[in-house]
């Protein structure tokens, strides 16, 4: 049972580093004894203040924020939907999130402003579709009406995505970025649009770690205690949704996080209860994505490459190790 | 005692309206970053150095030779140049273009301002000119260099004997788009004595997308095939529009006119307008 | 060998009864609970447009253990979960202490009855002690922390479902007598007075069936009313108070197992030559397996 204090100690460790790494290196050389002193108030001015203030520090949150996000809300669809290969990919949020931004990439690059309004608008309009589905007719809400429902749903938009693209070649270049996810250094504007979404989606995800322990008892046990199991399992979708489409809005299409970091925290805990692997999804998602981040934008420096490949890189061989150990 | 008064209000008068213009006349920009290699170029050609000059990857611009030793930014999707590179120079002014919207919404927040100059006609590239140097201070000189640059382009397009029917086709990838007359290359073949064949549409961008069929249909007497790939694609793209199996029966292709052209001359502005338009008559429409 | 005619009534370890009044009473402490802790009539039921239950009444009072008995697709599942309020009616009265079932939000439900189902899925990582502990959180508001009092509960459960030996074990690793246990003892976590098990023992074994059946007669003991869903008829007899006979959608008898489980009726509901005898604490259920009357044993 010590095991998890001691795993949740180790993610907390490991977001530091990430957060110290991503604040410290970059395009730019910035000594170490500096970045300290801006941060603290002390910053005497001068382009490099400017890059960590407005460039570094900004980035660094939005890729703690988007990855907490991304790996509760893998965390809570896998609980809610009971099956390991849930994620917001499955809900078809990322399916329409990328079709409204290749929207306003290809059909209006003049207003690029609108690029989060759109991912945000046709991330939810997706799930609210799948949902719409899932829970009309006959066996409401089941786990398979949702997955089938989500499935087709990505298809569609996917669909929809790459027709865009194949009409407009010439404008792929700057979809492309866009698809394989990453952050970019635009300062706090993008997070001011979208901060509510991202706060109504951690609060609802918090409120529904204990009904989500109840519903992995069974759908019986959870009536049995007072719970409503579909109306849990709608907040949870709809928890899911807000996260996954605020932070498509902000970083593209990352797959990775919603689905592995979930169970790499319940592999390394040792549990299943939410109690523990939401809170660590979401520290695990944040420092996955900011290391990830800081490796996109120095390895190849000052070309910035997208982040997907590189969260992939260092998530996939954790995840094959504690898959050994584990069975 | 009245004209006393008179006289200091109007001495008063005098001097603001002479300290007026003074006063928003303020210090032309001194750190100056382009992004465009029409900005950079331009800005060579009125004297005036930038500290910083894009090059996207690949480098296929040409840039001159007085810029040589200037800092290079390298341009990627989206946001164009490395924004921590940028801060780091501490420009006053980048000039920017349009394909860079998300960098550029980035720097105005970062309080950089920036100016987009992405001229699609030899016109817009006069009156583009024009405008950079009064923005850095060099306006006289500007027009001066605006004269000389209207006199070699008249030279330039001087004697045209004849006038083919010419399709410049942008190749992306596998799939053709029709240069219009409304885009650079479009209006530098125009000028240059070109009867510019497109199939009939129209598009506010300067592009539209065709079918090869409709190039067999228009059957043009000149192709020309601007490869638009990354660095490493374009040998066999070109190979490709080159010997483009189905634009075969074209007069174009049967005369053995279809041409490609590498280098960015056709598909970005550039300051050596009348090189530019001599090249063209004379290695392709051959007029 | 040598049948007992009939049924005769020899108790032996198996002691039944309630105090005087009809109250219940026992170790667990707090105001006495009415008597009458459920009353459903005429309950029906309708699942996917095909009529399961057409008719069915239950009542549960306190320390007595009540067995629903009847063949497969005769309504027993489906009338227990509807008078626990987990399977909507098409019509009838269930009246939980006198509340309509209809009208009580979860959490008062809960606090009236738990339901223990057959088999719950073992999530992985899960201890018994957080399994029940799941089972007791389901009474906080959203966010609150678990106090001392909520885990004296915790222990308490687990305690009277005799689970505490192995309460830090994972579910995965219990045998199925292990965990129909922590069901139970998730269920006690609700602090309810009645106890509603759907076949508790019917994927057990002989020794792991006499355990829970031993254990579910204890509870009432304490004063817990218990409500059984059983396939084995001897195991009913053994110990209900009363046992309840579902068939075709209708509840056909309603009493003490000898009367209502008599030869007549195990021939008619079930279709069967059988008859139900108990002596010396024992109960069996002598059936004619082959119906051309002859059999491999002597």
């Amino acid at each position: 049972m010590a095991r998890r204090p001691l795993v949740f100690a180790a993610l907390l460790l490991a977001l530091a580093a990430a957060v110290i790494a991503s604040l410290a290196l970059g395009a730019v050389k910035v000594p170490a004894a500096e970045v300290i002193d801006i941060l603290l108030g002390n910053g005497r001015g001068g382009s490099d203040q400017q890059i960590i203030e407005s460039l570094r520090l900004p980035r660094t949150v939005e890729a703690m924020i988007v990855g907490a996000a991304l790996g509760i809300a893998g965390a809570i669809l896998q609980g809610a939907l009971a099956n390991p290969l849930a994620s917001p990919d499955v809900i078809g949020v990322t399916g329409g999130a990328g079709f409204g931004a290749i929207l306003i990439i290809i059909l209006f690059p003049g207003s690029i402003a609108l690029l989060p309004v759109g991912a945000l608008f046709f991330g939810l309009l997706a799930a609210t579709l799948v949902f719409a589905f899932a829970w009309s007719g006959r066996n409401r809400g089941s786990t398979g009406k949702v997955i089938l429902a989500g499935i087709a749903m990505l298809s569609l938009f996917t669909a929809g995505t790459t027709g865009l693209l194949a009409a407009y070649p010439e404008r792929a270049p700057s979809a492309i970025f866009f698809i394989a996810g990453g952050l970019t250094s635009s300062g706090w504007q993008e997070l001011q649009t979208i901060w509510p979404y991202f706060a109504v989606g951690f609060v609802l995800a918090a409120c529904l770690i204990r009904p989500l322990d109840r519903l992995a008892l069974g759908d019986d046990v959870a009536a049995s205690l007072g719970s409503r199991p579909q109306l849990i399992r709608l907040a949870a979708g709809i928890a899911a949704a807000l996260l996954a489409a605020a932070s498509a809005a902000i970083a593209g299409l990352l797959g990775f996080l919603g689905l592995v970091v979930p169970h790499v925290v319940r592999m390394a805990g040792g549990t299943s209860s939410h109690t523990f692997v939401v809170p660590a999804s979401g520290v695990g998602g944040a420092a996955l994505l900011a290391a990830g981040d800081t490796l996109a934008r120095t390895l190849r420096a000052p070309i910035e490459m997208p982040v997907g490949p590189f969260m992939v890189l260092l998530g996939v061989p954790l995840f094959l190790w504690l898959l050994r150990k584990a069975v | 005692m009245g004209s006393k008064l008179a006289q200091l209000l109007v001495a008063a008068l005098a001097i603001v309206a002479l300290a007026l213009p003074a006063a928003s006349q303020a210090a032309p920009p001194k750190r100056i970053v382009a992004l465009t290699p029409f900005a950079a170029n331009t800005l060579a050609k009125l004297d005036v150095m930038p500290i910083g000059i894009g090059e996207t990857l690949g480098g296929a611009e040409r840039f001159s030779p007085k810029l040589k030793g200037v800092t290079t930014l390298p341009l990627s999707h989206p946001n164009g140049p490395n924004l921590e590179q940028l801060a780091s120079l501490n420009p006053d002014l980048v000039f920017s273009s349009q394909t860079w919207a998300k960098g550029n919404q980035a720097m105005e927040s970062l309080g950089i301002d920036v100016v987009l100059h992405d001229p699609r006609s030899i016109q817009g590239a006069f009156a583009d000119t024009f405008k950079i140097g009064t923005l850095v201070g060099r306006k006289h000189y500007a027009r001066d260099l605006l004269q000389s640059m209207r006199k070699q382009v008249k030279s330039a397009v001087a004697g045209i004997e004849k006038r083919p029917e010419v399709m410049l086709i942008l190749g992306v990838g596998r799939t053709p788009f029709t240069f219009l007359p409304n885009s650079w290359g479009g209006d530098i073949v125009t000028r240059a004595g070109g009867e510019l064949l497109t199939g009939g549409v129209k598009s506010s961008s300067g592009f539209e997308r065709i079918s090869d069929e409709v190039v067999v249909a228009e059957n043009p007497d000149i192709i020309i095939a601007v490869p638009h790939a990354s660095a490493d694609d374009i040998p066999s793209l070109t190979e490709y529009l080159r010997d483009n199996p189905a634009w075969a029966s074209t007069t174009a292709a049967q005369a053995g006119h279809v041409y490609v052209s590498v280098d960015n001359s056709l598909l970005q502005a550039g300051t050596d307008i009348a090189a530019t338009i001599r090249k063209v008559r004379r290695a392709y429409l051959k007029n | 060998m040598a049948y007992e005619e009939g049924l005769s009534r020899d108790r032996g370890p198996l002691q039944r009864g309630h105090g005087p009044m009809g109250v219940a009473s026992g170790p667990l402490e707090g105001p006495p609970v009415p008597a009458q802790l459920l009353e459903a009539h005429g309950v029906e039921v309708e699942i996917a447009g095909t009529p399961i239950l057409r008719g069915a009444d239950l009542s549960l009072k306190a320390g007595e253990l009540t067995a629903v008995v009847g063949p497969n697709g005769a309504g027993k599942s489906t009338l227990v979960r509807a008078v626990s309020g987990l399977q909507k009616m098409a019509a009838g009265s269930v009246r939980w202490q006198g509340r309509e079932v209809g009208e009580m939000r979860g959490r008062e439900l809960a606090g009236l009855r738990a339901f223990v189902p057959q088999r719950m899925p073992v999530p992985a990582g899960i201890t018994v002690r957080e399994a029940v502990t799941i089972g007791c959180s389901a009474r906080l508001r959203p966010l609150r922390r678990l106090t001392g009092a909520d885990h004296e509960g915790i222990a308490r459960a687990m305690e009277r479902a005799r689970v505490t030996h192995f309460a830090e074990r994972t579910l995965t690793t219990l045998s199925g007598g292990e965990l129909q246990r922590v069901q139970i003892a998730i269920g006690l976590a609700q602090e309810a007075p009645v106890l509603i098990a759907d076949e508790p023992t019917s994927q057990l074994d002989l020794g792991a069936t006499i355990g829970v059946a031993s254990l579910l007669r204890d509870l009432v003991g304490e004063g817990l009313a218990v409500l059984l869903v059983v396939h084995d008829l001897a195991l009913a007899a053994a110990i209900a108070d009363t046992v309840v006979v579902v068939s075709e959608g209708r509840t056909v008898a309603t009493g003490a197992a000898e009367q209502v489980l008599s030869a007549e009726r195990l021939s008619a509901v079930w279709d069967a030559d059988a008859r139900l005898t108990a002596h010396e604490g024992r109960t069996a259920l002598h059936v004619a397996w082959l119906r051309d009357g002859t059999i491999r044993v002597p």
